[in-house]
């Protein structure tokens, strides 16, 4: 691992309204992630973990602080530049798989590729080759419905993979799994982490956050322990 | 015809030498008193040609034309003046075009046989029959409307049941959870059959208010273009209780067919959006 | 992508999408029908007017051809003196009025025109031949069926008939010689065609040299306004009605069916553009999770968007080509009902298909597609994607 953090966050706040009432979701997180780390954000719920998650990937923007991702600063770009950041430079991995319905396997893995206008032929490709790297390749022409909740979450896997992210973050990806397909998930990230992509996840399963290098507990929208585990 | 040649001649002068006899009086159309600016007692001169010599007459009525359909688009003036003196003024002698002959009612086939049976190369003929001949124009017109007014209806039909498909599928996961719970298939099916009259019912009580006033805006607009009594459009009781009843029936319809189509889905299918028949080939790796 | 998307998306819910096609497509049949109405009934007359050639009516001053039965005196004297003007290829005097045909134990009455054969515009002949001599006619279809004659059969006929004496006036026998089709006649209306010289004698003194108007051919590549020019003040007394003044009247008369093809028009894109943006609209709310997901992969916003309004202009093109073929079928039902129309000529099409209705349909269908696509795809596209997922978590 280089020096360099991947993901910088400085004294983040983000706050929204919820029925009334104003939720503080996350309250002056500090939080640096160096390349090649396996990080896993713990804490109860509504602790604002999830929130954090988004901030750190640019699909929500704080009240206050700053986040960078290899230096660049996310939560200043615009709509358009942090949406065509997020393309080519972060993977999202979500608790409920969000793939699209209407498309197959290997098209869901095209589609983050196709935007960023890779050529069909190199699309195809790749996405074969990100397709047995997740032990799928014979789904490949199935639709989502056809395809159990495990299934489903490798493809949400690849598809994050598709543009060769800097950056994987997963939303609780183990959250709709049973404890087998959740553990073999935990076994694919841990794969994905050690061919050198910094991921950070965020989860209730103490499995997955045994299997992280380094475990962040947040309580009430702030860091309250950050612990590295002994190698 | 006779009466419209005159129209067409009929000069707009004022007479300011005194006439040897006192001038005879007509009536003209209105359209024609308001667009040459005639009033009531005016002295014109009317010839049967564009350059004969004429009478000299007074204006003593304006008269309105009839709502006759097949008028509507004419814009020909019609004046109404004595028998004898149109005949004098065209020359026509002793002739008339028709007569027209008021009977008791239980005597009018009498008198038609009677007419029939005297007169000489002329026929009579009850008015109403002439009614119904000279009405095809409003006939023609109003099969038009009626074709428009049924593709109208199955456009309409096909877009209720769209909405009521795309409104029930917007609710299947309720639905679902509603089955699970234990809810039958027929009380949700009565369910959305009753929201569907009832919007059936509230959306063409606004369309009957929609049209009403269309209508009134339809009759302001041609009553002025063509300058006629005759109403274009109306709403009558009759055609809304065609109108609400085809939407209520309509709308029970397409609620049916929406509602039907969704309980056929087993509960746990409408909740995952999974087929429940699928079957993996092989075991998860 | 976005067309892969667009059509995965179309067909994930088969039934839906072909009702709304199949919604779109009447309305496009009605929008169809509709722009042929406002522009076939003009294009459908001013064809029937130049169907002979014949560019120019001149009749009396306030009246239309067959208006009145006032007629123009010194017809002969007009007539040379239109033929000697420059640029005038034929001049066909024309004089209406009535044959009362004596069928013995019964009359009928025909409409009668009075003509030049050689220089005519008002019949085709179909059967047989045009009158060549004093006592011969041509009939249309009704009058055949009416008097039971045929071909070559002779006939009584007068211009008048007296009840008192039970006389017919200007009578004599006459030789069927052709069957025509008879182009400004209305429907089922009973027609002879004469030679002018006879009709007039029949009617006797009130129409000696006199007809009700002229129809005049200009030669051709002629220049029509200053054709125009040089008959005016040729003959003062009369009106020229080009085909562009007929036209005009044509409009006036007909206005209410433009008028009503406008509004019939309008509401039928109204039903269509509210049918897809609802389709578009529960679509979009169906979706949200989906949507915001790319967003969060890093599609942008435009994407989406496209994605979303080339599903509704999908089903809006598809209906429009499925309207087609129905508004032609219900056009040519409709105009058969505005066929029997009294008082217009029977030969015009209310609804006369011109390829470039069919453009004119389509586009204004496309137009409303792709406008009823983005709003709701906007709306969609721009839900911000923290909160979103959140609430499509939850729900």
């Amino acid at each position: 691992m280089n020096d360099a953090p991947v993901v910088s966050a400085l004294d983040l706040q983000r706050e929204y309204r919820m029925g009334g009432e104003i939720v503080h979701a996350v309250r002056g997180v500090t939080l640096d992630v160096m390349r090649g780390d396996y990080v896993a954000i713990v804490g109860p719920s509504g602790c604002g973990k999830s929130t954090l998650l988004n901030l750190l990937g640019g699909i929500d923007r704080p009240n206050a602080g700053t986040v960078s991702i290899d230096g660049a600063r996310i939560d200043r770009m615009n709509d358009r530049e942090a949406t065509r950041f997020r393309l080519t430079r972060v993977g999202f991995v979500f608790q409920r798989f969000y793939l699209m319905p209407a498309l197959t396997a290997i098209e869901n893995i095209e589609l983050p590729m196709a935007e960023a206008k890779v050529p069909s032929v190199q699309r195809v490709q790749r996405a074969r080759e990100l397709l047995a790297y997740v032990g799928l390749e014979v789904r490949r022409d199935h639709r989502p419905a056809q395809l159990s909740g495990g299934e489903q979450q490798r493809v949400a896997i690849a598809r994050a993979l598709a543009n060769k992210p800097t950056l994987l973050l997963a939303d609780e990806p183990t959250g709709e799994l049973d404890a087998r397909t959740g553990a073999e998930m935990i076994e694919l990230l841990g794969q994905v982490n050690g061919d050198g992509t910094t991921i950070v996840v965020v989860t209730h399963d103490e499995e997955l956050a045994k299997a992280a290098w380094r475990v962040v507990h947040m309580r009430d929208g702030v860091i309250v322990d950050d612990r590295r585990r002994a190698s | 015809m006779l009466v419209a040649l005159l129209a067409a001649a009929l000069l707009q002068q004022i007479d300011s030498s005194p006439p040897t006899r006192p001038p005879r009086t007509i009536a003209i159309d209105e359209r024609l008193a308001a667009d040459r600016s005639i009033r009531l007692g005016d002295r014109l001169v009317v010839s049967g040609t564009s350059r004969g010599v004429g009478d000299t007459v007074v204006v003593s009525a304006f008269m309105r034309r009839q709502p006759d359909p097949s008028e509507v688009a004419r814009a020909q003036y019609r004046v109404r003046m004595h028998l004898d003196q149109l005949q004098s003024l065209i020359n026509y002698g002793d002739r008339v075009d028709r007569f027209a002959v008021a009977t008791r009612d239980a005597l009018t086939d009498t008198a038609i046989a009677a007419i029939n049976a005297a007169a000489f190369g002329f026929r009579a003929h009850r008015s109403r029959d002439i009614v119904v001949e000279t009405s095809r124009t409003f006939l023609v017109v109003s099969r038009f409307h009626r074709a428009i007014g049924v593709i109208t209806i199955v456009a309409s039909a096909i877009f209720l049941l769209c909405i009521m498909l795309l409104k029930v599928d917007e609710r299947r996961r309720d639905v679902a959870a509603l089955r699970l719970m234990g809810v039958s298939a027929r009380s949700i099916v009565r369910s959305v059959m009753i929201e569907a009259a009832l919007v059936a019912f509230i959306g063409s009580g606004a369309g009957v208010a929609i049209g009403w006033t269309a209508a009134q805006l339809i009759n302001w607009h041609y009553r002025g273009v063509y300058r006629t009594p005759l109403a274009f459009a109306a709403v009558t009781p009759s055609i809304i209780a065609l109108a609400v009843s085809l939407s209520v029936v309509l709308g029970l319809a397409a609620g049916f067919l929406a509602a039907q189509r969704l309980v056929r889905v087993p509960a746990l299918e409408l909740l995952t959006g999974r087929h429940e028949e699928r079957v993996f080939a092989q075991p998860s790796s | 992508m976005v067309l892969r998307l667009a059509w995965a998306t179309l067909t994930r819910n088969r039934t839906r999408t072909l009702l709304a096609i199949l919604g779109v497509a009447v309305s496009a049949a009605m929008l169809l029908d509709m722009v042929m109405l406002s522009s076939g009934m003009r294009a459908s007359f001013k064809d029937l007017l130049l169907s002979r050639g014949f560019q120019f009516r001149l009749v009396l001053k306030g009246t239309l051809p067959f208006d009145t039965d006032a007629t123009i005196a010194d017809a002969s004297d007009i007539t040379r003196r239109l033929e000697s003007l420059a640029d005038v290829d034929a001049v066909s005097p024309v004089l209406g009025g009535q044959l009362h045909v004596d069928l013995g134990d019964r009359a009928i009455v025909a409409m009668a025109l009075g003509g030049v054969a050689a220089a005519q515009g008002d019949y085709e002949v179909l059967d047989g031949r045009a009158p060549s001599s004093e006592n011969e006619l041509v009939a249309s279809d009704a009058f055949f069926t009416a008097t039971g004659k045929r071909l070559g059969d002779t006939l009584s006929a007068g211009a008048g008939y007296d009840p008192q004496l039970r006389l017919f006036s200007g009578r004599r026998v006459f030789t069927l010689v052709g069957r025509a089709h008879f182009l400004y006649l209305s429907e089922g209306q009973r027609a002879v065609a004469l030679p002018l010289a006879t009709l007039q004698a029949m009617q006797g003194e009130r129409s000696h040299d006199r007809v009700s108007f002229f129809m005049l051919r200009a030669r051709s590549g002629a220049n029509g306004d200053s054709v125009r020019d040089r008959i005016a003040p040729a003959v003062p007394s009369l009106f020229v009605v080009s085909t562009e003044i007929a036209m005009r009247q044509v409009d006036e008369r007909l206005s209410y069916f433009r008028q009503l093809a406008f509004i019939l028009g309008s509401v039928s894109l109204a039903v269509g553009f509210l049918l897809v943006t609802t389709l578009v609209t529960v679509s979009v709310n169906e979706r949200l999770g989906e949507i915001v997901v790319l967003r969060a992969l890093g599609v942008a916003r435009i994407r989406i968007v496209q994605q979303i309004v080339l599903e509704g202009s999908a089903i809006m093109i598809a209906g429009a080509i499925a309207g087609l073929g129905l508004g032609l079928l219900t056009a040519r039902y409709l105009n058969s009902i505005l066929a029997s129309f009294p008082g217009l000529p029977a030969s015009i099409d209310f609804f006369l298909f011109q390829p470039s209705d069919a453009w004119t349909a389509l586009g204004l269908l496309v137009g409303a597609g792709v406008l009823a696509g983005i709003y709701p795809s906007w709306r969609g596209a721009s839900q911000p994607i923290a909160p979103t997922l959140r609430e499509e978590a939850v729900g």
